[in-house]
């Protein structure tokens, strides 16, 4: 099941997965993800977004596009949607942009998270030449970029590693609740840590990028999924860490 | 290789300063037969006939010390396997450290070892020294003076290795043995690790870890191993670039040796003499069961210090039970401080008596004494001789003086197994490690019980 999106990929000689195919891969493996649809038409997107309430966001959905934020005058994503016609006008610009620049792309529509109630942080896990599968934690933002705060540990890991991962970071106190918040469930992040450690030990994954996954009190959501493949002349799973990986 | 009955120096040379003749003269201390090799040289060598090849030797040689530079290398290690010979050091740089045709050379040394199954240290390596047996594979002088223990020294660089040897001299400590590793051709850390495992004479591992292709491998050997391992990874200043938010820009080499050691087991420092003490620490105590330091100091100030540090590098220091504190308060009326740290405010006849009440508190995991050194009381050898075996927890004991008047009662401790420390930092940097040993050791079994279900 959980290698579906991955063969999907290989099947089309792509080494990065689309966010809707890194989110399926994360869902079938047990991590939490906002609702989303992956629609060929408009009124396949509307009908998704009828189907799973507003707000929504509109995203691009291809192959050819990396930087979807950034991509066709901001036409990539479209954020707080809240009626009908703004999934429609989103889902058309996107469209013909699409053919406009003569690639393929669907619209990917999904369930609208209030990014406030709740601390982002980053799991990212990959395949390191020396240690084999590795997973990062770190707290999202500025946190990691300019305090480099970060945890790594040796795949796979069980949860109560995944925990003291979590828990050793300075800013775990963030989690903890403060300034009247919630603590954050962090025994559904642990999961999370510990789930992206069996994915990049499990298959044939040079890096995954799971940023940001919104920890609250309700639990731990995966709001963006970047999923980067071994080389194809890597793909024999039982090759382990030996795998060749190109960096 | 690190206990052969007897030994060729291939290259062995007459001329004082060669490396043939330093590292025949070196092994030549062994207590089994050593034999000069070499092709152009007739005569003896420290009293040992010369032969040409060791495939002219008439004995079971399974140690060949290879003194020839790198391109005739492979040449002698062809020979070694014909003749038998199950291990071999090779000493030359010029091998896979010094380019493509370095490379080549390194690679055909590892066929033929492959091809004979030959055991090799180095190439690029000073050697190793196992001084219970007299064993001086090194070329380095000095090595007969190294004084045999109970820590295994385990360094990526030949220099290194000999560094913490003889620092650990001067310590008053010894090795088991002292190798570096060089260019790993077939024998490396997993494998000395194994080995030093299950060396009886071995009670603590230290490695000096410059980088390896196989950190997994390293990691799973220092897990596999019953005897304590303590490691030193240099080169923190490699980090990788974070100017990218990503898992890749922020996952340096350093941090994933150091989180690695920690979920592994291991315990890690960052100074050649924090090596050492840590050794000494776990290597002469029973396993600590938790974090938890009892501090007993005939002085306040160096108390003070050793409080500070241990707290700051992961130790914790707990309450001492009120029945404790009644006992130390019935030995000494009016102390000056019965919590932890326990300060009897100066050395005293009842110093051992405190010290005993601390080790059996059951809320302490390890115990560390502080205390200069009195001329007329000298340490108190009888509370401490075998309180560590009869409270099953690490006592450690630090003190000051002036070395010449305690070098009796020094060695009185250090005969009855107290692990001995020149500071108040270095002692409680030691306890710090004692006490992440033990809350990693806790932990390491609770993955493997999560991981089970």
């Amino acid at each position: 099941m959980t290698d579906r999106p991955i063969a999907a990929a290989r099947a089309d000689g792509r080494r990065t997965l689309t966010e809707a195919e890194g989110k399926q891969l994360l869902a079938d493996a047990g991590v939490e993800t906002p609702s989303f649809a992956v629609c060929a038409t408009v009124d396949e997107a509307v009908e998704a977004a009828e189907g799973m309430g507003y707000p929504v966001v509109v995203k691009v959905s291809s192959p050819s596009v990396t930087h979807k934020s950034e991509w066709a005058s901001g036409a990539g994503v479209t954020v707080g949607i809240a009626s009908e016609e703004g999934v429609r006008t989103a889902s058309e610009r996107i469209f013909e942009a699409a053919t406009e620049q003569n690639v393929h792309a669907d619209v990917l529509v999904e369930e609208a998270m209030d990014v406030e109630a709740g601390t982002e942080v980053i799991v990212g896990g990959l395949r390191d030449p020396s240690f084999g599968p590795v997973v990062l934690t770190g707290l999202g933002g500025v946190f990691t970029e300019v305090f480099e705060d970060t945890s790594h540990r040796i795949a796979p890991i069980g949860r109560a590693e995944a925990r003291a991962a979590i828990e050793e970071l300075q800013a775990a106190e963030l989690l903890e609740g403060y300034r009247g918040s919630e603590p954050a469930d962090v025994d559904a992040l642990a999961d999370v840590v510990a789930i992206v450690g069996d994915l990049v030990t499990e298959h044939p994954i040079a890096e995954l990028d799971v940023n940001p996954v919104l920890a609250s009190a309700d639990g731990a959501v995966a709001l963006d999924a970047l999923v980067v493949l071994d080389p194809e002349t890597a793909v024999d799973p039982a090759s382990g860490t030996e795998a060749g990986v190109d960096r | 290789m690190f206990d052969p009955s007897a030994v060729a120096v291939v290259g062995a040379s007459t001329t004082e300063g060669k490396i043939g003749y330093e590292a025949m003269a070196n092994a030549t201390e062994f207590d089994g037969p050593v034999y000069p090799v070499n092709p152009s040289s007739d005569g003896r060598l420290f009293g040992e006939a010369f032969v040409a090849s060791v495939t002219d030797i008439d004995d079971d040689v399974d140690l060949a010390l290879c003194c020839v530079p790198a391109p005739a290398t492979p040449d002698v290690l062809q020979e070694c396997g014909e003749a038998g010979v199950g291990a071999a050091v090779i000493y030359a740089g010029g091998f896979a450290e010094a380019g493509e045709e370095g490379e080549r050379l390194q690679a055909a040394v590892v066929e033929t070892a492959d091809q004979y199954d030959i055991s090799l240290l180095g190439p690029n390596t000073s050697g190793f020294v196992v001084p219970e047996t007299d064993l001086l594979c090194s070329f380095a002088s000095g090595a007969e003076k190294l004084p045999p223990g109970n820590t295994a020294v385990v360094a990526q660089s030949g220099g290194v290795a000999h560094a913490l040897a003889f620092q650990s001299r001067r310590q008053g400590r010894g090795v088991s043995a002292m190798v570096g590793l060089g260019n790993r051709a077939n024998v490396g850390f997993t494998e000395t690790i194994e080995y030093f495992d299950g060396d009886e004479r071995t009670d603590a591992i230290v490695l000096h870890v410059e980088g390896t292709d196989d950190g997994r491998a390293l990691l799973e050997a220092c897990r596999a191993s019953d005897t304590p391992v303590v490691a030193y990874k240099v080169g923190q200043s490699d980090v990788g670039e974070f100017a990218e938010s990503h898992t890749g820009a922020l996952t340096g080499d350093h941090e994933l040796y150091t989180a690695g050691f920690a979920q592994y087991g291991v315990p890690t420092v960052d100074a050649t003499d924090a090596l050492l003490d840590a050794a000494a620490a776990l290597g002469n105590s029973p396993a600590p069961d938790g974090p938890n330091v009892g501090v007993v100091t005939a002085q306040a100030g160096p108390g003070i210090i050793i409080t500070d540090r241990i707290q700051r590098a992961g130790g914790f220091l707990p309450e001492l039970t009120p029945e404790t504190r009644d006992r130390v308060d019935d030995i000494l009326p009016g102390v000056t401080y019965t919590s932890n740290p326990v300060d009897t405010g100066r050395p005293m006849p009842a110093f051992g008596d405190v010290v005993t009440a601390v080790a059996e508190d059951d809320a302490v995991d390890i115990v560390l004494v502080y205390e200069l050194y009195e001329q007329a009381m000298g340490f108190p050898v009888e509370s401490l001789d075998g309180l560590a075996e009869r409270v099953d927890k690490p006592v450690l004991f630090a003190t000051d003086g002036i070395e010449e008047d305690m070098a009796e009662d020094e060695s009185a401790l250090a005969d009855v197994g107290v692990p001995v420390f020149e500071t108040p930092e270095r002692a409680a940097d030691a306890a710090a490690v004692l006490a992440r040993y033990a809350r990693m050791q806790g932990s390491a079994e609770g993955t493997e019980v999560v991981a089970d279900d």
